[in-house]
Formats: structure tokens, C-alpha cells, sequence
């Protein structure tokens, strides 16, 4: 290749940077709110504060906190530390963390709940292998939260940490 | 096409077929023989990008797979295979780039086809991604990095990692050295290829975030054509 081109390459494909674990999403519409419709119902695990089952995401007729996380995404631990802080002031409100990642023979179930376990989460934890979620929210980046009133509207989307202040202003308002 | 990338396609290989033949093979025709995908929707065409797009062959390169203890000619992989660009101290695209390949092994080891794809993530980081260092990582992204389809290459040097990931593939990458972090780091583009079992690409997703449906719907089609 020669110079032009990687100049070229530079321009057309966009330089990725930064600190934060943010997936960004490539194409504009693939991940729209629109592709799929909420709620979305999700496999639960077996882990502390939740069974193996199923769930609707968001929680129905219930203010929700979603919060989409990955095993391999550090900043992922530190908000799961954030709502463990804010979630005994919102007894109202509705917790569910989902991961998209996908169980096999070597990363299995019980390994996604000793994970939930050991960063202390004590809610509903589930399975979006298919990542339809994420789409369905159009989120932008691992950890992403969203909040959800309780007609199903979506009230606050957020790709990266978000800290207790930002989440109880906005739960404050809608509880 | 702009004028110059189709004088530059209609050069490379006029002199073998002469121009009336060339233009069916540089992607002006509907359909390619060399791939099963359909030519995607968009406004350029292959030839005019830097990085291998649909209907190209995978460049011939020969990269060590230090897991393996081999070395990985990449027109040799007899299975459909995914292709990606990362370095694992990179906290931003590449886990995600990484992750989507391992949510796609996943699917192919739960599904049975396991030993119908290969994966193939290339560092181009070779001074920190060492042998040891992959491993390390295979872990924490929860690859099954043991498995007979995944293989991290890894370039022998940085000059090389230049000459395969920047020239050869067309990812574009530059050392920086961020102030509020005590390591480089690298702003880099995001590529993952879909080459087919005859090496040639199906798919160059740019994104990202890979939608991960979509490869994996591609991924079918080629591997059950």
C-alpha cells in the first residue's frame, strides 16, 4: 500500500481512541431503537438475587434500571458497584443487568454467575446472546444503563460508567 | 468507480485478459464467482479501498501463530474464517472486535459447526503480545483459545506488523502515548473479514461493534453454499 492510501485508510475508516470501553456502534440504523421492540424477554441465571428462568427487560408496569454489562469489561464491575450503592434508596424500582455474552462449554453459566457473585450483584441477571438488547436500546458502549418508566418509555440512555448522582437524578423524578 | 482506481484495477490485469475480460473480475459485473455473498450495498467498489473487500483474495502473507507454534499462510485455511486487527492492551474497539469473535465461536461450538469456521484476531502489537501475553488474554476474554479454530497471529516484529496489518490488510494504525496513562497506546482502525474457504473476502464489516447477527447469518451462507 502506498502512502495515499494509508492516508486514505486513515480518513475513511475513522481512528478509534480513548479510555473509556466504548463499543461505539458502526453503522447508523443497524442498532436503532426501532429494529426490535421492548420489552424483549431474556433467560435469567442462577446467581444471588436472581433464578434461572425468564424475564421481560424492562420490567412491565415498573420504573427499570438496565444495566447491559460484559464479563471482560472492567468498568462494568465498577457500575455493578454503583448500583448495589443506589439500589437499597429505590425500593420501587426494578434492577436487571444483562450480558451479552454468549454461554458455551468452556465460559459457561456458572462462570457468568460466579462473576455476579464475586462483583456483588444481588438482582436479576440475564442472557442476551443475540445481543438484541443492545440493539434494541441502541446502545453504544459497554457498561450502557438505561432507565425505563413504567409505561415503557425510555427515559435516559448511557454509554460508560454512570455515577450515583447522575442515576438518582434520574430515578428521582420518575419514582 | 472514480476514473483513476478503475485505470489502476483495468492495468493490473489487462495484460493478462485484455480489458474486456478484466472487467467482469475487477466487480463491474453483478456477481463474482470467487465469492457467495452478494456485492454488498455501497457506494464504492472493492478496488477502491485499501483494505481487502468482497471479491478480493486474502493477500498472501504468512503469519506465526505463537500458540500453535506454527506459522499460518493465510491462503492456505481450508475453512470459512474470520480475520480481525486488535492488541490486547487496547481498552476501547478491540475487546469488542475480540468478543464478537469469541460470541461467534461460541455460537459455532454450540451449534456444531466448530470445526467449519477458524478465527484468526492478528495483533499488531507484537512487542507486548507476546505468546505468554495472548494467553493471558485469551483468559480474560473467555476464549477457548485451545480450541482447534482460534489462532492469534502475531507478526514477528513491529516492522513486520507495519508491512501485514498496514499494507497488506490496509488497517491503518499509529502509536500514541496517552498523558493520563503510564503506557502507549494505539489509535487504529476497526476491520473483521469474512474470507471464504477459497480465500477470498465475502465481507469486510468496518464497524466497531460488529452486528454480530449479521456475520453469523453471512457466516452461514458461505459455510453451507
Amino acid at each position: 500500500m502506498n502512502r495515499r492510501q494509508t492516508v486514505a485508510a486513515i480518513a475513511g475508516l475513522g481512528l478509534t481512541g480513548g479510555s473509556l470501553w466504548v463499543a461505539q456502534t458502526g453503522l447508523p440504523g443497524m442498532t436503532s431503537r426501532s429494529d426490535t421492540e421492548l420489552p424483549l424477554r431474556v433467560e435469567t441465571l442462577d446467581a444471588r438475587g436472581s433464578t434461572a428462568g425468564e424475564t421481560l427487560v424492562p420490567t412491565p408496569g415498573t420504573v427499570t434500571v438496565v444495566d447491559l454489562f460484559a464479563t471482560w469489561c472492567a468498568p462494568c464491575d465498577d457500575q455493578l458497584e454503583v448500583l448495589r450503592a443506589i439500589r437499597s434508596e429505590y425500593d420501587d424500582v426494578s434492577f436487571i443487568s444483562v450480558t451479552n455474552e454468549r454461554p458455551s462449554e468452556t465460559f459457561t453459566r456458572a462462570d457468568i454467575a460466579a462473576w455476579w457473585n464475586r462483583n456483588g450483584g444481588a438482582w436479576t441477571v440475564g442472557l442476551d446472546p443475540g445481543s438484541e438488547l443492545l440493539a434494541a436500546f441502541g446502545a453504544g458502549g459497554l457498561p450502557y444503563i438505561a432507565i425505563v418508566d413504567e409505561h415503557g418509555a425510555i427515559e435516559f440512555g448511557h454509554s460508560g460508567l454512570a455515577g450515583t448522582e447522575t442515576l438518582r437524578d434520574q430515578l428521582d423524578p420518575l419514582v | 468507480m472514480q476514473r483513476r482506481s478503475f485505470l489502476r484495477s483495468a492495468g493490473a490485469c489487462g495484460a493478462v485478459t485484455g480489458l474486456a475480460g478484466c472487467l467482469g473480475s475487477v466487480g463491474i459485473g453483478d456477481s463474482n464467482p470467487d465469492v457467495v455473498l452478494e456485492e454488498p450495498e455501497r457506494r464504492f467498489e472493492s478496488s477502491d479501498v485499501p483494505y481487502p473487500a468482497w471479491g478480493e483474495p486474502v493477500p498472501d502473507t504468512t503469519v506465526p501463530a505463537p500458540l500453535d507454534s506454527r506459522d499460518v499462510r493465510l491462503r492456505d485455511i481450508e475453512t470459512p474464517s474470520l480475520l480481525t486487527f486488535f492488541y490486547s492492551h487496547c481498552q476501547t474497539v478491540c475487546p469488542v472486535l475480540i468478543s464478537t469473535q469469541r460470541n461467534i465461536q461460541a455460537h459455532a461450538k454450540n451449534n456444531g459447526y466448530g470445526d467449519a469456521v477458524s478465527f484468526f484476531p492478528m495483533t499488531f502489537d507484537p512487542a507486548r503480545d507476546t505468546a505468554q501475553r495472548l494467553r493471558t488474554y485469551a483468559e480474560e476474554m473467555n476464549v477457548d483459545a485451545d480450541s482447534e479454530n482460534w489462532h492469534f497471529l502475531r507478526p514477528a516484529s513491529k516492522q513486520r506488523a507495519k508491512a501485514v496489518v498496514q499494507d497488506q490488510f490496509g488497517v491503518a494504525f499509529q502509536r500514541t502515548d496517552p498523558e493520563d496513562m503510564d503506557m502507549y497506546m494505539f489509535t487504529h482502525a476497526a476491520l473483521t473479514l469474512l474470507v471464504n474457504a477459497d480465500g477470498f473476502v465475502e465481507r469486510a464489516y468496518r464497524s466497531k461493534s460488529p452486528n454480530e447477527g449479521t456475520i453469523l447469518a453471512d457466516l452461514q451462507t458461505v459455510r453451507t453454499a
